[in-house]
């Protein structure tokens, strides 16, 4: 049930995929080809930009087909042994079964030059001696480093897909779903998205997780959504690159403060490497991300600042050895909320440390392990005992409110300005003691 | 508070730590002292000696002779060359011919302020004494220590703890049981203001003060479990163990430094390898030095968690 809908809805059959039909003919023609022997270029190259429908329509040939479907992507490592190995074994063998075999290298353009060492001469080489049919794909086809394979293979484009195409698509995954969405708000998430199909379903099942019905109002704050877009991209990157080179390229992608961006990663860390083994080198590398960052804090040499962000994105991106894949949202950093959530309690108690600790000779933190417990019981089990107490310390209204304190009806307590109190604690230490015990309006008085 | 209301006045009121106030009174008879240092844990009567001190001497003239600064609050070097030296510069014409300043907390001042403290007391020693408190006087920086006459305060006994809750209690008109009593002063550990302010908590009740009481305040007073966050750990529920670990540092407000000690004194302890264990010291000390550094407390210490789960593999491998 918690799948992605990119995942559960996903087609497995080319009647299923939206748009680009010229270029999914084009595919079933070139196969076609092959019944023949080889043809003259015996590999495609489908480019066009993401989410279009590239991988999903060479997984659907193949299954419709009955074809055993090789594949490998960027996520996989490409340089010539590893290629030689699985790619090369696979264009000369069958299958067990005799089964006719497809070959497909995903992201071809994702190669990484000095990473996947020799992978675009390799690949060329297997293109041209292949006995079975090679699919290449890519979002940048004039990417100059593939320029060798573009030469090798037949060019095949994916458009973006336009409204024409996505829209009914989309109502029949809502149908499917069972929740009701406004056209107008379909048409608007296909709009935001330039027709990449990938993003439109994260959206829709965003936008529609946990309720029945989608209004185009209920759309708009997609201008919100469309920011955490970018910080989910971003951090898949940190989590997932194979190279620490992609990997660092997170930061660029979130456009969003760098220090937030390290809460992003800081929070979702446990959650994306759910192997402790993973996870202790993640968290080691988030911790020294953190000391390059106290440094900076100290020193202002912000010419430190490259090494905590490539610890915190590389350095957890290397972290993933033994972690299962499973796709695991990505949540908003807790800790944030939590401290804007507990932001009122927080100023309340160092005000009490402080009254307390100006009353009782104590540091104000110290004060409220060894008072403030003490007092909140005395309060809530002895409510006119408890308020004495609170005249006493001449506690604030807020703080009053947050031990529950009844207020005297004689004296409405009024706080002192704190101001004032700053002023006069050197002195009201200063009183002897007895003098002090004396209500609190003296403690203020000059 | 009770603590406040019957915290001894003057020397004589204190009944307890009777080698330090002997000596302290010799100072009030010849209206003669030197800069003192009080080391003890707390609840000993550190500050209050201090406070009796300052009363016996100066008597009616308590107010313009004595200043207490909480070097916790105020620890800053900007303090030590501002409000100190303010107090101290000025001198007073009576027949105590200098002021007392009383630090509390020194051992929470940053190295800096103690050093500009050093060359203060030094220059105001005519006009001025200061009677530094502190829990380890290990943390204040030998050419200070060599300066004060040092008065060490032992943790009040059980019976002093007991005779102490008593008086308290018949004042105050509480019934405090036999066995209300005994779990008091065992769950006060020598800390009198512990036990005062957990009497008092009692007393809110209204009723008779027995063990049941007690416990159920001792239990409210405790300060956050930082075993039950290394359980956690251990178990490898890294992010229960964060939301622990932070509901310790924020809610409840104790400082990384704190929970980093209470680990370090746990890691002995675990059921784990003794090779583990010095692994993870080793980690401590190295987490400890980058708090001092100003890493991100929580960041730092969950990075040690995560560590910690890694624990019991190492137990089975070895």
């Amino acid at each position: 049930m918690n799948a992605p809908w990119t995942v559960r809805h996903r087609p497995k059959i080319l009647a299923d995929i939206a748009g680009n039909k010229p270029a999914i003919q084009q595919i079933l023609d070139w196969l076609d080809m092959w019944r023949k022997g080889p043809p003259k270029k015996r590999a495609l190259l489908l480019h066009g930009p993401p989410g279009t429908g590239k991988t999903v329509s060479v997984e659907a040939v193949a299954n419709e087909r009955g074809l055993d479907l090789v594949e490998i992507n960027a996520s996989d490592k490409r340089n010539r042994d590893a290629l030689e190995k699985t790619v090369g074994l696979a264009t000369r063998q069958s299958d067990l079964f005799g089964r006719p075999r497809l070959v497909l290298i995903d992201e071809a353009d994702g190669i990484n030059l000095s990473e996947d060492r020799g992978a675009v001469d390799t690949i060329v080489r297997l293109v041209e001696d292949t006995q079975v049919p090679v699919i290449l794909t890519a979002n940048d086809p004039w990417d100059p480093k593939i320029g060798p394979i573009r030469n090798a293979t037949t060019m095949i484009e994916y458009k973006r897909l336009g409204l024409r195409d996505a829209l009914p698509y989309l109502k029949k995954i809502c149908q499917k779903e069972n929740i009701e969405v406004d056209e107008q708000a379909l048409r608007l998430i296909i709009d935001r998205t330039q027709g990449d199909m990938r993003s439109i379903m994260n959206d829709l099942q965003t936008l529609t997780s946990g309720r029945k019905r989608l209004t185009y109002d209920e759309t708009t704050w997609l201008g919100f959504r469309d920011r955490r877009a970018t910080i989910f991209d971003a951090l898949k990157t940190a989590f997932t690159s194979p190279t620490c080179l992609q990997a660092r390229r997170a930061t660029d992608m979130a456009d969003m403060d760098l220090d937030m961006f390290f809460e992003w990663v800081y929070e979702n860390a446990p959650r994306q490497l759910n192997d402790p083994r993973d996870l202790s080198h993640a968290m080691n590398a988030i911790a020294q991300a953190d000391l390059y960052r106290a440094r900076i804090n100290r020193t202002r040499a912000w010419e430190l600042l490259p090494y905590a962000l490539e610890m915190e994105t590389a350095g957890v991106a290397m972290s993933k050895e033994f972690t299962k894949p499973a796709w695991i949202p990505m949540k908003f950093p807790e800790r944030i909320q939590f401290l804007s959530r507990t932001r009122k309690i927080r100023s309340i108690k160092a005000e009490l440390g402080k009254s307390i600790g100006t009353h009782c000779h104590i540091s104000s933190k110290r004060a409220i392990p060894h008072y403030l417990p003490y007092i909140k019981y005395i309060v809530e089990k002895n409510p006119t005992e408890g308020t004495k107490l609170a005249e006493w310390l001449a506690l604030s209204e807020d703080a009053l409110d947050y031990l529950g304190v009844k207020r005297s009806p004689t004296e409405p307590p009024t706080a002192p300005e704190e101001t004032e109190l700053k002023q006069e604690k050197s002195r009201t230490t200063a009183k002897p003691r007895r003098k002090r015990k004396t209500a609190k309006t003296s403690a203020v008085e000059p | 508070m009770w603590s406040e209301k019957y915290r001894p006045a003057t020397l004589s009121e204190m009944r307890n730590q009777v080698d330090v106030i002997n000596r302290l009174k010799r100072f009030t008879e010849t209206k003669a002292m030197p800069h003192c240092l009080f080391a003890g844990p707390p609840g000993s009567g550190k500050t209050t000696a201090a406070l009796c001190l300052a009363h016996d001497m100066f008597g009616e003239r308590f107010m313009d002779a004595f200043m207490e600064l909480n070097a916790s609050d105020a620890r800053g070097i900007d303090v030590i060359r501002t409000t100190v030296k303010e107090f101290a510069r000025i001198a007073t014409i009576s027949e105590v011919p200098f002021k007392i300043l009383v630090l509390d907390e020194a051992d929470n001042m940053t190295g800096d302020a103690q050093h500009a403290l050093r060359r203060t007391m030094e220059r105001y020693t005519d006009t001025c004494r200061f009677v530094l408190s502190c829990n380890y006087s290990g943390k204040i920086i030998e050419p200070i220590q060599s300066r004060c006459a040092i008065f060490r305060f032992i943790p009040l006994n059980e019976e002093d703890v007991a005779a102490y809750v008593k008086t308290v209690a018949e004042k105050e008109h509480v019934h405090l049981t036999e066995h209300g009593l005994q779990a008091l002063t065992s769950a006060s550990e020598g800390d009198l203001r512990k036990a005062i302010n957990t009497l008092q908590g009692a007393s809110s009740l209204g009723k008779p003060i027995d063990e049941k009481v007690v416990y159920e305040i001792v239990g409210k007073a405790k300060p956050g479990d930082v075993q039950e966050l290394l359980e956690i750990a251990t178990k490898g529920d890294f992010i229960k163990a964060r939301e622990r670990l932070r509901a310790l540092l924020i809610q409840q407000g104790l400082s990384g430094k704190d929970i980093l000690k209470q680990i370090h004194s746990e890691i002995l302890r675990m059921p784990i390898p003794e090779k583990s264990k010095i692994e993870l010291i080793d980690t401590v000390g190295e987490i400890d030095y980058r708090l001092v550094q100003g890493a991100d407390e929580e960041v730092q210490l969950s990075s040690l968690i995560a560590h910690l789960a890694l624990a019991p593999s190492q137990k089975r491998s070895s």
